[in-house]
């Protein structure tokens, strides 16, 4: 499909810039949505990744039109959407459950949003065939959804979701019923459409690799409100707190009182950033280093996952080289020691 | 002889076994045998006695069907009994599918309650029932009494021994039928594709349409095949409410069987009554999984 990418341009939108403003969202006893406020710029790959129950999908929600914000407003392409109801919205929605009608074939599925736009009969069948051609589909046409696997069924719904050249592409977790190999091509897809269709993609997901594989700026969000937003480059690099550094990847987490450190902040060191050494042995000048004992080795086929205890009974994760200097084992004395610069001082928000 | 509802629900479901496919008779295949025993001695014999009896009595040959198809009056009352079935069925569809809408829609409470209320007719007397409506709807019943007090009518308007009184009467005692079947089907269909196509563009009531409304196909075909064919074999119903004009192929039967004593001419018409049920299944089952809907094979 990628090469051919005239069939794409055809169908691509202009991107437009989406402003979600002071949205606030409560149900009965807790606050889904709480004050938030984003612009998504035009074309952009945004994504809203939180743990379940953090309120990210009900912000898309809120931004389809599906779910009223008790106050707040939501402006796409700088026109006021917070009252117009879902069907004039002219968004494309893909969900994780695929709502793909079951009553109807495969082409009829992607023809709806044209059909009910009153596209001529002519246009409609050419541009349902590009749409089915995009998402290599295009000889499943007559089949019904139920004939396809759950991956089939989810390009269909993407087909469907972009034929009507919507302002934004909306999609819920839309990845999330697929198993991993699956996920991981249809990533590919999903990001391959971005690039060649220029359209503002709002993506939800709780996947935080997936997040960091595909997004431009990613919006972090913890019981409702936005923690950081970012590229995954800032995200990972550089986290503004101990929840985003967590969420994002694997930590050391250091807390309580450091040199020059005030209480309420903790210390952040990534894996990759932790080099292992000998008991002992001379350290590179300038290093932070803490003696343990290796607990465990995970070989990684890329790499190995060294597990170190330390005297306090903490542990702590350093990812190495299978063939470095030291071939760590279960019980071997080391010193764990890090670059200063790696040694994040981030906001601890995750206590109690 | 046809005994109204309760029998032809029966005879909707005989089919389901028989196109089932067919499974070792092992251990508890052999608890059915009672069952079968039972039909064989109260079902089918008579049935077979039957079928001969309209064949040879009172002399062997086609007669009683030639007089049945030969004469005006007997089709004419074949013919009440489609076009009365037929009025039920829509009524019962009209006023039931939009129940079993709501009936997804409400909290659980409500949906408890419009489901007790649905069912309340099961739970009544047919001749009670019956004989209710005989005193809601005569002259001086209740719905007369009331319209001419707000002065809508000057006179009692007459709502039984005609067409009305049969419909009404009928149309709550199929109610049920129609409101479980479609109910059964709305409730798995899932509320999100209609929320999809909303965001696709579709107005909620194209929406509406497009989408949910076909995918209740399945209960619908299911609600009407079920009450019309319950509707043609209603005696107690029109024999109360309707009038002379109004006989259903029930009363034929009755009449020719009790009060002229010609029981191969009831025979005859029994067997027509239980063909046409059969044909029109055979028809419907080629458009809609009946086992399916009447709790079989899914």
């Amino acid at each position: 499909m990628s090469q051919n990418p005239s069939t794409t341009s055809t169908l691509a939108g202009t991107g437009v810039s989406i402003d979600i403003r002071n949205v606030v969202k409560t149900y009965k006893t807790m606050t889904a949505v709480d004050d938030v406020s984003l612009t998504i710029e035009p074309g952009e790959f945004l994504t809203l990744l939180g743990s379940s129950g953090s309120g990210k999908s009900t912000l898309l929600n809120i931004i389809a039109g599906f779910i009223d914000a008790d106050s707040g407003s939501i402006e796409v392409g700088g026109k006021d959407l917070t009252k117009v109801p879902p069907y004039r919205r002219d968004l494309g929605m893909v969900f994780q459950h695929y709502a793909l009608f079951p009553h109807m074939s495969v082409w009829d599925n992607v023809a709806f949003p044209l059909k009910r736009r009153g596209v001529a009969k002519a246009q409609v069948a050419e541009r349902v065939q590009r749409a089915l051609d995009v998402v290599e589909l295009g000889h499943l046409g007559k089949r019904r959804p139920a004939q396809l696997s759950g991956g089939q069924q989810q390009r269909v719904a993407l087909a469907r979701a972009i034929v009507f050249q919507p302002q934004a592409l909306l999609m819920d977790e839309p990845l999330g019923a697929l198993d991993k190999r699956l996920r991981e091509q249809l990533q590919l897809e999903i990001k391959r459409l971005h690039r060649e269709l220029g359209t503002t993609f709002v993506f939800v997901t709780h996947d935080q690799e997936e997040a960091l594989a595909m997004s431009d700026r990613i919006a972090v969000m913890r019981d409702g409100a936005l923690v950081q937003v970012g590229t995954p480059v800032e995200l990972y690099e550089r986290p503004a707190s101990r929840y985003t550094a967590e969420f994002l990847g694997e930590s050391n987490i250091f807390t309580g009182r450091t040199h020059g450190v005030d209480d309420g902040s903790a210390l952040v060191v990534r894996p990759e950033h932790v080099r292992l050494s000998a008991a002992g042995a001379e350290l590179p000048s300038g290093h932070n280093a803490l003696d343990g004992v290796v607990r465990e080795v995970v070989y990684l086929g890329s790499g190995l996952r060294v597990e170190v205890a330390l005297p306090d009974g903490r542990h702590l994760i350093t990812r190495s080289e299978v063939r470095g200097a030291l071939t760590p084992s279960p019980g071997l004395p080391v010193a764990a020691h890090w670059h200063p610069e790696h040694a994040l001082v981030v906001r601890d928000d995750t206590a109690a | 002889m046809p005994q109204e509802a309760g029998d032809a629900p029966g005879a909707g479901s005989s089919p389901a076994p028989a196109r089932r496919r067919p499974r070792i008779l092992d251990g508890w295949g052999l608890l059915v045998l009672p069952l079968v025993a039972f039909l064989l001695v109260v079902f089918v014999a008579p049935l077979v006695s039957i079928l001969a009896r309209s064949f040879t009595d009172p002399t062997t040959g086609l007669d009683n069907y030639r007089d049945f198809f030969g004469s005006p009056v007997y089709l004419d009352v074949l013919g009440n009994t489609f076009r009365i079935s037929g009025l039920v069925t829509l009524v019962t569809l009209l006023l039931g599918f939009p129940y079993a809408y709501l009936m997804t829609l409400a909290p659980p409470l409500w949906r408890n309650l419009m489901l007790v209320a649905v069912l309340i007719p099961f739970w009544t007397s047919l001749l009670v029932r019956t004989f209710a409506w005989v005193l809601m709807l005569g002259d001086t019943g209740v719905v007369n009494q009331f319209l001419m007090s707000i002065g809508l009518i000057d006179e009692p308007t007459q709502l039984i021994r005609n067409q009305t009184g049969v419909l009404v009467g009928m149309v709550q005692v199929m109610l049920p039928y129609a409101v479980l079947p479609m109910f059964a089907t709305m409730r798995q269909i899932d509320r999100r594709l209609v929320q999809a196509a909303e965001g696709l563009g579709a107005r909620p009531i194209s929406a509406f349409w497009r989408v949910y409304a076909p995918l209740t196909l399945p209960g619908v075909a299911a609600s009407c095949l079920l009450v019309f064919i319950s509707s043609i074999g209603f005696y107690v119903t029109p024999a109360l409410l309707g009038g002379p004009k109004d006989m259903m192929i029930g009363e034929l039967i009755v009449q020719q069987l009790s009060a002229v004593l010609r029981w191969g001419f009831a025979s005859a018409l029994a067997v027509v009554l239980l063909l046409v049920t059969a044909a029109l299944l055979l028809l419907v089952s080629r458009i809609v999984n009946i086992g399916k809907f009447m709790g079989g094979e899914r």
